[in-house]
């Protein structure tokens, strides 16, 4: 008896759920007409993965712009930074009626899917960090072309040198083979050494896959394969703070290996202190998260994209909207465009301590 | 007796609790009423909901298979290999993935009821090598396990993102994938056989029937769910990597014990599982639309699963126990 009477009420809460969900489904529809204010818009800003300081900082700045400017950002992301996270985040935030989302991606082309569901319910859709395929996005706020950072690796190790003209034995270290931003950084790199240092000889590239375990045991067997090693260039934010620590296991400084390349001054601060190493570069990733959620505002607001249009931005000026041909894509739209941060910082012993990022 | 009592009533809380987060959540945020996000949020769990059907059926017997995360990756990896990098017809690949599915449960199904090894031994192992088997793969190919391989057709990606009728696929597999399982436990000679073995596998042994292919048979279902999962979750995405399904390792066990399965065997049901999985979507989409971050949506899960267990705990051998200690006490004060 009791069996039925469960069934009939389940029954009965069944069909009063389906009554509510259909009035639902109406008022969710009417929502979107009307003009959105300032404080209404939304921006979800997505990073890699959660608990990582590059991100974090990031974030940091994002939040800053949104309270200037008076718009809302909610920072959105899964402790496991895999597609599959990112996609359920992209689609809970169009579900929920976000207004633009400014995303880190970790996979090029694993978003499409979600991104192209995401521009047909009218988000707009910008990238930063690490970009998707530029059909999927409008703006790409780019930490730096290839020409830019591959240089700026090489005379970071260049710069510590007493006669960098000489032969040198230097080694690449980074995340994984196929990772789109750092390749082409390596791959200016690699063309610049052979121009301006031709002397200089890559005898290794090795690669962490992001993992602190793995990047600190690669690190160790690059010391270990090549004692007579000049550099390692490490344009990753987990391959550099497991070199340097590496190299600090085996009591190594800055005098015996060069060791350089691109993270945030919080995670190197110790090794500079040290003697370990001497100086590392980065972009400033809270103006770059403040910018991508700054553009991702405008767009929302309604505004349209122009490659080659300057875009004014509280306390950072005036910003070029260039072409994607710039970071080397063959797709090409006025709607489609890549923002370079306008400076980059190479820290040292001197201004380690001004940053906190 | 209270077995067939109890489960259907954990059931009416179990859904008591979805309409519960639809109330909620919908006056949080009005847009969560929209049955089309309902139904497409299926798209986001069907993954772990496949799997978390036939994980029950090897729960009942008193096991537990948490191999099923690596084999999604490895499944993911054979169909993109073998279509995009072999070029062989894209359903031929998937059929062939979703058998190395079944041939990994084998392997676990076979040592654990024959070789007597424990289930979570046997299946910790199997996670740690169908990944690595995943990783080797994709090394082998020359695509580096970071990127993943990609460049699947239109047609591939209809598999989980199509719709028909306005009803999105995951939800018609996910409507498929429970009456598969139900009908096998629920309304077979099999599925009965399940729950004897679970309750006592030697009585049910003694009984004439043949646990230990009982046992390897559901840890086969359960590979092969993993495999229809591993594929489904490829179409979704749209690349094929080893990595995928890493995170489900957790989900997978809550929606199996929130759905009312007993850890130790014998009861249980994939009604409870079809349940519990909804509610962890819903309260996952829910919550991000109520703006929560996600990086804090595993703290309200953790909270609903010691509830829900703690719930599910009150009930008549809860009291009966309750009654043993409390005479107790009153001895040891007289």
């Amino acid at each position: 008896m009791g069996r039925l009477k469960s069934i009939k009420l389940l029954i009965l809460v069944a069909i009063a759920t389906l009554f509510i969900a259909a009035c639902g489904a109406d008022k969710g529809a009417s929502v979107d007409g009307k003009k959105k204010d300032d404080k209404d818009i939304q921006v979800v800003f997505i990073p890699k993965m959660t608990g990582n300081a590059f991100f974090e900082s990031g974030n940091n700045g994002a939040q800053e712009m949104a309270k200037k400017v008076g718009f809302k950002v909610k920072y959105d992301g899964a402790p496991e930074g895999t597609v599959a996270n990112q996609v359920q985040i992209i689609n809970s935030a169009v579900n929920s009626g976000a207004d633009a989302i400014a995303i880190s991606s970790v996979s090029s082309d694993g978003l499409n899917q979600a991104l192209k569901k995401a521009l047909a319910a009218g988000v707009k859709v910008v990238t930063w960090d690490s970009d998707v395929d530029p059909k999927y996005r409008s703006v790409y706020v780019n930490q730096g072309t290839p020409e830019i950072l591959g240089k700026m690796l090489v005379d970071m190790a260049a710069g510590q040198m007493d006669k960098p003209d000489d032969a040198k034995k230097i080694a690449w270290f980074y995340s994984s083979p196929t990772v789109p931003d750092q390749n082409s950084w390596v791959n200016y790199a690699n063309k610049y050494i052979k121009e301006k240092y031709p002397k200089w000889e890559v005898v290794t590239t090795q690669f962490g896959d992001a993992n602190e375990q793995k990047s600190l045991q690669v690190g160790g067997s690059i010391l270990d394969s090549y004692p007579d090693i000049d550099a390692v260039i490490c344009p990753d934010s987990t391959a550099l703070p497991a070199m340097a620590q590496a190299a600090e296991n085996k009591g190594l400084k800055a005098g015996d290996v060069i060791i350089t390349g691109f993270a945030s001054p919080n995670s190197m601060r110790q090794f500079i202190e040290n003697g370990t190493i001497n100086n590392h570069g980065l972009w400033d990733v809270k103006d770059q998260g403040a910018l991508a959620v700054y553009v991702a505002y405008w767009l929302a607001k309604g505004n349209n994209l122009k490659v080659g249009d300057s875009i004014e931005v509280p306390d950072m000026g005036s910003v070029k909207v260039e072409p994607n041909t710039i970071q080397g894509y063959d797709y090409t739209a006025d709607d489609s465009g890549i923002i370079v941060l306008p400076e980059r910082i190479v820290f040292t012993k001197d201004n380690t301590k001004d940053y906190n990022f | 007796m209270s077995m067939f009592n109890k489960i259907p009533r954990w059931n009416l809380t179990l859904f008591v609790l979805i309409v519960a987060e639809i109330i909620v959540f919908g006056m949080m945020n009005p847009r969560f009423w929209n049955v089309t996000i309902l139904l497409n949020s299926f798209n986001d769990f069907i993954a772990l909901a496949i799997i978390g059907f036939f994980v029950t059926l090897v729960v009942i017997t008193g096991g537990i298979d948490i191999s099923g995360v690596s084999i999604i990756g490895l499944t993911s990896v054979v169909t993109g290999l073998l279509s995009q990098v072999a070029g062989i017809n894209i359903w031929i690949s998937i059929f062939c993935a979703i058998l190395i599915g079944g041939l990994c449960g084998l392997l676990n199904g076979v040592l654990i009821a024959y070789g007597r090894v424990q289930a979570m031994v046997m299946t910790l192992g199997g996670m740690l090598l169908y990944r690595g088997i995943a990783i080797v793969l994709v090394g082998l190919s020359g695509v580096s396990t970071y990127e993943g391989i990609s460049g699947f057709s239109e047609g591939f990606g209809q598999i989980a993102n199509g719709e028909v009728m306005g009803i999105p696929h995951a939800v018609l597999l996910f409507i498929i994938m429970f009456l598969i399982a139900y009908i096998l436990l629920h309304r077979t000679r099999y599925g009965r056989y399940i729950y004897l073995t679970g309750i006592n596998q030697n009585t049910a042994e003694y009984s004439g029937i043949n646990t230990k292919k009982i046992i390897a048979s559901t840890y086969v279902l359960s590979g092969l769910s993993a495999g229809i999962a591993g594929v489904v979750l490829t179409s979704y995405l749209g690349s094929a990597r080893s990595d995928y399904g890493s995170e489900y390792l957790m989900p997978i066990l809550t929606v199996v014990v929130l759905g009312g399965t007993f850890i130790t065997g014998g009861k249980g049901g994939v009604v409870g599982t079809a349940l519990a999985s909804i509610i962890l979507g819903f309260m996952q989409v829910g919550l991000q639309m109520a703006g929560v971050s996600t990086q804090y949506i595993g703290l309200a899960t953790g909270v609903l699963l010691i509830v829900s267990v703690a719930f599910l705990g009150i009930n008549s051998e809860f009291r009966f126990n309750m009654k043993r200690i409390l005479p107790q006490k009153q001895n040891i004060g007289g």
